[in-house]
């Protein structure tokens, strides 16, 4: 009862936090200078011309007004139109999705396979007070290389060498690379936390080799952190990889929203950030349920 | 005063911090040269004259890049700044009040963290309009909500200590208590989030200066060289190669500098297992 509590106060503050989120958006949109009316007409339209395309999209009721419609439809699933190609939001939406979801698929898995076992390995060596000089150094170097340097980088080695980048193996080698250390720097952080518990020191007291306390001992335990990571890292990339998408030209969802945010498609742009919140704030409560499931000392203590 | 010991890795990060920002604000630039002058014939490799060449007017790099690092490193700064003062007031407040104050911030911080960083720093350079304003706001609110969460974890540690619930029993205010026995215990938090931020700070700029929408030219800032050399990449890889080494030592050193001083502030037993 106590849980299903919890979990109803989760699901209204989540909807709180969105609420907020649908709010700024919303108010961050009509308070930017410039409006679609000039990207559409130029700067040479009538004030006539301009309030005709005002009312066509609903403009010229109050703001308030233009928010409850705005949420009232999105409630029902319908992201509107975008003002500039008139196309439905969400098929626009639909349409660059693959693109984002291959990338962060690929990053991700290359965080978890790669990540994972590069902290675990590097915690289990960890020598006490300190150490692990080089292993430090890399992964801080991994998390220290913004994606557009790392990225004008290999965009460089690629076309001075001619080449070839098929499909999304580079772009997605970029974001997994701070992916990749993140998820290293975290493991080993939630492995060393285990490591001085009580219950390692009675199985290494048992005599059970170190492969056998990994897998039985520490790698529920040490799941936490790691599980919300990823999950994190995965809501962010789909939200839209808005630098790698520019620097190799894809069509994701980062660069079609940054693009909306330069014409004032208010609709897409409105569309595009609440759809990215909500997909954090979603996968954070399901990352949550996970993380119970898997260790649920921590789901007890929710 | 507790004297502040640091692992050589740290040390060498701090060192390697002070050698990059030191030129940058003392008289050194002018030696290495006017950042704004053309000293020679255009996309030159790295020689004598220009130590790391010359960009598509002719400007020697080696200075652009000096009052690059300037550039980027007071605006993430001045950002950090303002995040650990704004943290620090929500986060110990929220932490040690609790109730409804606690909900609301919680609240706030949490729409922040939803946005994915980089959007919201193109929402803000979109109302703000580009410049260096806008990348100030994005640093702040994109650092903000982490460090107003792990300020306000440590604050409610701190409030349930023995030593605040004597000062409020002796009669002490609020800003008492806060200010004299709940901060000071939290500033550990506070200096080691902070150091983290400012990388995270230096990334914000870069990125969103990289997009165009930060820093303008022709004031240079890490992220406006690496846009800048993208363009010239093929005939002058120097461009991008210099600053961009540099962004990732400055970013790096702040890192390893951040690690060390958590290590230092909240030191853990370890063990190995092979």
């Amino acid at each position: 009862m106590r849980l299903l509590l919890w979990w109803g106060g989760r699901a209204l503050s989540s909807a709180v936090t969105l609420l907020g989120i649908s709010v700024l958006i919303f108010a961050a949109l009509r308070l930017m200078p410039g409006g679609f009316a000039e990207t559409i007409l130029g700067p040479f339209a009538t004030p006539e011309q301009k309030a005709e395309l005002a009312a066509r999209y609903g403009l010229d009721q109050s703001v308030l007004a233009q928010y409850g419609h705005w949420l009232a439809a999105f409630g029902t699933g319908d992201f509107g139109t975008s003002m500039i190609s008139r196309q439905p939001v969400a098929a626009e939406l639909a349409a660059r999705l693959p693109v984002t979801a291959q990338l962060t698929l690929l990053a991700v898995a290359a965080a978890v396979l790669a990540g994972v076992p590069l902290g675990v390995v590097t915690a289990v060596r960890a020598r006490p007070g300190g150490g692990g000089g080089a292993g430090r150094l890399l992964s801080g170097l991994g998390v220290s290389v913004p994606e557009f340097a790392l990225g004008s980088l290999v965009v460089f080695v690629v076309s001075r060498y001619g080449l070839q980048t098929t499909g999304y193996l580079l772009p997605a080698a970029v974001l997994s690379i701070f992916a990749i250390s993140a998820t290293a720097r975290t493991t080993r952080d939630a492995v060393l936390g285990v490591l001085v518990e009580q219950h390692i020191t009675a199985a290494v007291a048992r005599g059970e080799t170190p492969w056998f306390i990994i897998r039985h001992h520490i790698l529920r335990n040490a799941a936490g952190p790691v599980l919300t990571l990823t999950a994190t890292i995965t809501a962010y990339l789909l939200g839209g990889a808005l630098i790698v998408e520019y620097l190799f030209n894809l069509p994701g969802i980062g660069s079609y929203v940054v693009q909306a945010v330069g014409r004032r498609d208010y609709a897409v742009v409105q569309a595009g950030v609440l759809l990215a919140a909500a997909v954090f704030i979603v996968m954070n409560v399901l990352v949550d349920l996970l993380v119970g499931l898997v260790d649920p000392r921590l789901g007890r203590r929710a | 005063m507790k004297k502040l010991r640091l692992d050589p890795l740290s040390l060498a990060g701090l060192a390697c911090l002070l050698l990059l920002v030191l030129p940058a604000l003392g008289s050194l630039v002018d030696a290495a040269g006017d950042p704004d002058a053309i000293v020679g014939p255009r996309l030159q490799p790295p020689g004598p004259g220009w130590w790391l060449g010359t960009d598509n007017l002719g400007r020697s790099v080696l200075p652009r890049v000096m009052e690059g690092v300037g550039t980027t490193l007071l605006l993430s700064s001045a950002a950090v700044l303002v995040t650990a003062a704004l943290s620090a007031g929500f986060g110990v407040l929220a932490g040690y009040r609790g109730g409804y104050l606690n909900e609301l911030i919680m609240r706030v911080v949490e729409v922040l963290y939803s946005f994915p960083a980089i959007v919201l720093a193109v929402l803000v350079a979109a109302v703000a309009g580009p410049g260096q304003l806008a990348a100030l706001a994005s640093i702040v609110l994109v650092t903000i909500p982490l460090m107003t969460r792990l300020v306000r974890a440590a604050a409610v540690a701190v409030a349930g200590r023995d030593y605040v619930t004597a000062a409020v029993i002796s009669g002490a205010r609020l800003p008492r208590v806060l200010g004299r026995h709940v901060l000071p215990n939290v500033a550990g938090t506070i200096a080691v989030q902070g150091t983290y931020a400012l990388s995270v700070g230096i990334s914000v700029e870069g990125g969103l200066s990289f997009l165009g929408f930060g820093v303008q030219p022709p004031q240079a800032s890490l992220g406006v060289l690496i846009r800048q050399g993208g363009t010239y990449m093929m005939a002058a890889p120097w461009l991008i190669i210099g600053p961009g080494a540099v962004l990732v030592l400055a970013i790096l050193s702040i890192n390893v500098f951040g690690d060390g001083l958590r290590d230092r502030f909240e030191p853990r037993e370890t063990r190995s297992l092979v």
